[in-house]
């Protein structure tokens, strides 16, 4: 055990220095209390090492004294009484210093320890609040307390123990506070945005049932020898808005469906065009006022894809393409392959998306600035849900009139032919 | 023409069956209503319609019954009435020998074709000659022509494109024609059909990303189209 026997080994070579050069020092100078220079040696030892390694100091010292100053010369026993008294003076001395000093090392060691101690929790808390998530707060935590306080650990003082569990319980109880207020704002949040669904839901349903409700009573009170003209156009707004009526409370199923979760696609081997042509098929009376062109490649692969999902969404963007485009104006599908993928584009004449809108036509409650054809937002929602579902993408590209454009993963392996 | 047909009108709303009356009759229709699967069986043996509007939202999934029950004596052509969320009910619907379907909600206008079409596919006599549009099959001498030029169709297309048709103005379930074309073995291959379909149409259409005359009925099958429906 070198570090143990070291204060001593070290004690003794100091006694060892000064002898010599007490030794050396008498040869010019006659001293007669030669003791007075050990006191170095066992101040030092007190100062580095404590009380036991100045107390060696101080017996080493005192028969240093004996042995080589004291007459007789290489003998412990000392001739003259004044001598005698000397080295005893010396002794007490020596151990009363040593206890002095000592103690004054003690309380510097204590200081420091404290310090320590400060400064390990100090960078303990710091670690703990640049901790962002919860998991990290808890890897943190026990991987520190394991570190300093765990079996492989040098032993610790109770009160830093104590210090140390209290701030890490501190910590972990301030992580539980914020998870529960972020859920609870969540849930406040989640109110809102039902709130908010409830009152474009609402919007949505009350306005063409109004337009019907009155029509229908406007068509009564016309009667028999009413104008045929107003009395065609009230017929024609009935159907009008019974069918927007219709698409809308669609939106609304598919949306409850999708928040539900119960949408599990069920993708098989399609024809794009297939899909296309049904959706136009459906969307056809909306857009009557358009003229269509379709320009699909006939030899676009066939692709993995869930064919009413993909066919909704698709309607989605025809209607928003026919509510927003101005009567007249083409409407237009195209599709491409690039880099393993099919593009879908389907593009309007309309006003467009304007750039910091790109994204938001997306969200369900979205309605663009004009909003003079409303009930845009839950179509485009339900659209992206719908394709997302089906492995693909869909966006807003920028540019004059809107372009809806789908990205649709080519399936890898081709369909195997029939023999013919 | 079929004006005063006897048409047989099952559904159990009575707001969906008066609309049907009204609008058929005011077409010279005779309509007859039934509001359970049990009146429905029984005013068709009293009555035998000449053309069926069946709802297949009759409460306990009756509509089938009625279909199949129908089927087991009668060839008056039936109309489906269903919903868009279950895709699943119209496939099962044409299996079971339903002639075509109406998704609700639904216009007057489109009700009254697909009635007048079915109407008039049952009056039509078999002839070994069909033509729509730019199409002729001519079925006796097994000639194709797109046109006025002779195509050449492989035995398996060819045969794909009598059983349609055979059926012309119908829709043709997956199964159904898988096994007419594959047999029994291959009912369930509807990838098969698609590929086959993609070079049929690659033979007739102009584009065959938008065909004119084999149309696809999304989840469900095919149909060619007659000439009445190319309008």
């Amino acid at each position: 055990m070198v570090p143990r026997m070291l204060p001593y080994l070290v004690s003794a070579a100091t006694v060892a220095v000064v002898g010599v050069a007490a030794w050396a020092l008498t040869r010019f100078v006659p001293l007669p209390h030669v003791s007075v220079l050990f006191l170095a040696a066992v101040l030092t030892s007190a100062a580095l090492w404590g009380f036991w390694p100045s107390m060696f100091a101080a017996v080493l010292s005192v028969a240093a004294g004996a042995f080589f100053f004291y007459a007789p010369l290489f003998d412990f026993r000392v001739a003259q009484p004044q001598q005698v008294v000397d080295l005893a003076v010396f002794g007490i001395v020596a151990a009363l210093t040593s206890r002095l000093a000592a103690r004054v090392r003690a309380e510097a060691l204590a200081a420091r320890r404290r310090q320590e101690t400060v400064a390990s929790l100090l960078a303990f808390s710091e670690r703990l609040a640049a901790c962002t998530s919860d998991e990290e707060l808890r890897a943190a935590v026990s991987e520190h307390l394991s570190r300093v306080l765990g079996p492989d650990a040098p032993p610790v003082d109770e009160e830093y123990r104590k210090a140390l569990l209290g701030q890490a319980a501190l910590a972990l109880d301030r992580a539980r506070l914020r998870a529960e207020i972020a859920e609870a704002r969540l849930a406040r949040q989640g109110e809102a945005l039902r709130e908010a669904l409830l009152n474009s839901v609402s919007h949505d349903l009350q306005t063409p049932l109004a337009a019907i409700l009155g029509s229908a009573t406007a068509l009564e009170t016309l009667g028999e020898q009413g104008d045929p003209r107003a009395r065609r156009e009230l017929e024609a707004a009935i159907r009008d808005q019974a069918e927007r009526l219709a698409s809308d409370i669609e939106n609304v199923l598919d949306l409850t469906r999708i928040r539900a979760g119960g949408m599990a696609p069920r993708l098989e081997l399609v024809e794009l065009a297939d899909i296309v042509n049904a959706a136009l098929r459906r969307k056809q009376r909306a857009l009557g006022a358009h003229p269509v062109a379709v320009a699909l490649p006939p030899d676009l692969p066939m692709l993995r894809l869930d064919l009413f999902l993909m066919e909704h969404a698709l309607a989605n963007v025809l209607d928003n393409a026919a509510k927003h485009a101005p009567a007249g104006t083409p409407v237009r599908v195209g599709a491409s392959v690039q880099n393993g993928e099919v593009v879908l584009d389907v593009t309007d004449a309309g006003p467009g998306i304007p750039a910091a809108d790109l994204e938001r036509v997306f969200d369900p409650f979205w309605r663009g600035a004009g909003a003079q054809a409303a009930g845009r937002g839950l179509g485009l929602a339900i659209c992206r849900a719908f394709v997302e579902a089906n492995g693909g993408s869909v966006a807003v590209v920028p540019g004059a009139g809107a372009t809806l454009r789908f990205r649709l993963p080519v399936p890898e392996a081709e369909p195997v032919a029939p023999d013919e | 023409m079929s004006e005063g047909a006897r048409i047989l009108v099952v559904d159990d709303e009575p707001q969906i069956r008066r609309f049907l009356r009204l609008g058929l009759e005011g077409h010279g229709y005779s309509v007859i209503e039934a509001a359970t699967a049990e009146a429905a069986t029984r005013a068709a043996v009293a009555h035998p319609p000449e053309l069926v509007v069946l709802d297949l939202g009759l409460p306990d999934h009756e509509g089938f019954e009625v279909l199949s029950a129908l089927r087991e004596w009668s060839r008056a052509p039936v109309i489906v009435l269903s919903v868009r969320s279950r895709e699943g009910e119209k496939v099962r619907a044409f299996d079971l020998g339903a002639d075509d379907y109406v998704v609700k909600p639904f216009g007057m206008p489109e009700l009254l074709a697909r009635v007048k079409a079915a109407l008039r596919r049952r009056t039509a006599a078999a002839e070994p000659l069909f033509s729509v549009g730019g199409l002729e099959v001519d079925l006796a001498r097994r000639l194709v022509r797109v046109e006025g030029a002779e195509v050449r169709l492989s035995p398996k297309q060819y045969r794909l494109l009598q059983v349609l048709v055979a059926n012309a103005g119908k829709v043709v379930t997956h199964r159904q024609l898988l096994g007419e074309v594959w047999g029994a073995a291959h009912r369930d291959d509807v990838q098969y059909l698609r590929v086959f379909m993609r070079k049929l149409r690659g033979r007739l259409e102009a584009d065959p990303a938008r065909p004119r005359y084999l149309l696809t009925e999304l989840g469900v099958g095919y149909r060619l189209r007659t000439p009445d429906q190319l309008a």
